[in-house]
């Protein structure tokens, strides 16, 4: 018996549904060829092995990688079949595969985002030196977090530890992390540091930090950046964009806050600057004070002396008017009776004479005027 | 200098680093030295204090990062 005819595009989506539920998403690894992008929008190639070849077509938006023909790649992919009837891969995720490609495409994207300027030193911002809200993307399940923690809490306190857990490896990673990274610098409060972590890795494990849109993404966050990961050895574009690269997780929590012990002793040591200070300006107070007071002492001094020889000459000046040296010097003194001393006297009155050795008594038989 | 009631460590250590700089200047009040002298081991204590016994405050984001956008 012969089926109901159904329309060409019927007959499409019908396939199309048909693949949807067999194959919603396979992965294939093969080599790039015909690589091309049209209109900046729509990027086709093919993806091929020693026997066979897949169309592929994807956004160019979605592309997170460079490809040039000869990569070998693994993609995630949808089959389709076009309204034109020509079957392809629709590719969702690009991962290069082994060491030469993944070093290529490290080389391709380093070149693109270098002649941007992305990694211009200029671009660099110093962190805070005492944060009090950092963040960390990471995966709380790794060694690499761990590390970060255990030296975080040993160096400092009283920090706000803002933790977005996100997985750091696979093709999923650099989505997780520019989500991540997106969500903390719309946070109200923005952390002053975003801290990206993850241990050491193999370079296909670590290829998640070269990606493209993680790369821009760690360029235009609000908040520095510092990443910790993999190994000294190992540099990615993520680590290149950074505004500052720890060797390791600890070494990035060592750069992100100072050490309590090394603050403790600053602490001391400025507290001993204000004591050393406060000495010596206490010192010199000191001798400011007192050698004001020995000006006043010998200004007093000098005044004392001043007056005692000023008493002296009034002393010797008031002596030389006492009477009695004119005794010694051969005069004589007059008195009356009642002892009074007299200038002058009448006939007849009765005198006493004082010389330097006698007293006389005398009387008055003439007088007469000077 | 303002002092908040709950002053973070970074602002103590500001306030510290304050205080052994008016030290430095050419003006000098004994009285007020003094003042500043007990000021800056009073925030000198506290910064240990905070140093030795904070500890950092730890939230995880409850948002999941893998969702599809």
């Amino acid at each position: 018996m012969e089926t109901t005819p159904i329309s060409v595009s019927d007959a499409i989506a019908l396939i199309n549904q048909t693949l949807d539920y067999a194959y919603p998403s396979i992965v294939v690894e093969g080599e790039v060829s015909s690589f091309k992008i049209n209109q900046s929008k729509y990027v086709f190639f093919d993806l091929k092995d020693a026997s066979g070849t897949l169309p592929c077509f994807m956004m160019a938006v979605q592309l997170r990688t460079p490809l040039e023909d000869g990569m070998t790649i693994r993609v995630v992919a949808q089959p389709r079949l076009t309204n034109w009837g020509k079957f392809s891969l629709t590719v969702r995720d690009i991962k290069p595969i082994g060491e030469g490609s993944l070093k290529r495409s490290f080389e391709l994207l380093l070149g693109k985002l270098q002649k941007e300027g992305l990694f211009d030193e200029s671009r660099k911002r110093l962190l805070p030196r005492m944060p009090e809200h950092i963040a960390v993307i990471s995966s709380t399940q790794s060694a690499g977090y761990a590390d970060f923690m255990k030296i975080l809490n040993q160096r400092w306190g009283g920090l706000e530890v803002t933790v977005a857990h996100v997985t750091v490896q696979g093709i999923d990673a650099p989505k997780q992390i520019v989500r991540a990274l997106e969500y903390l610098n719309q946070m109200p409060d923005i952390p002053e540091v975003i801290a990206i972590i993850r241990g050491g890795g193999s370079l296909d494990d670590l290829s998640a930090f070269n990606d493209e849109p993680l790369v821009r993404a760690i360029a235009s966050s609000r908040a520095p950046v510092i990443t910790g990961v993999g190994h000294e050895i190992d540099t990615s574009l993520a680590d290149l964009v950074a505004d500052v690269r720890a060797a390791t997780p600890s070494n990035a929590a060592m750069l992100v806050v100072p050490d309590r012990h090394d603050m403790i002793r600053y602490t001391d040591q400025r507290v001993k600057s204000v004591v050393v200070s406060m000495q010596t300006r206490v010192q010199q107070l000191k001798i400011r004070v007192l050698g004001t007071y020995e000006q006043h002492l010998q200004t007093i001094d000098r005044r004392f002396a001043e007056l005692s020889r000023h008493v002296q000459l009034r002393t010797a000046f008031v002596a030389q008017l006492d009477p009695k040296l004119a005794l010694q010097r051969g005069y004589s003194l007059l008195y009356d009776t009642s002892g009074e001393v007299i200038t002058t006297a009448h006939v007849g009155d009765q005198v006493t004479i004082e010389t330097k050795t006698t007293t006389l008594t005398a009387g008055v038989t003439h007088v007469s005027k000077k | 200098m303002s002092v908040k009631n709950n002053p973070t460590l970074a602002e103590q250590i500001e306030q510290l680093d304050a205080l052994a700089a008016w030290f430095e200047q050419d003006d000098f009040d004994i009285e007020e030295a003094i003042k500043k002298f007990e000021e800056a081991s009073e925030v000198a204590e506290s910064v240990k204090a905070k140093l030795l016994n904070l500890e950092n405050k730890i939230t995880m984001l409850k948002e999941r990062f893998d969702d599809q956008l």
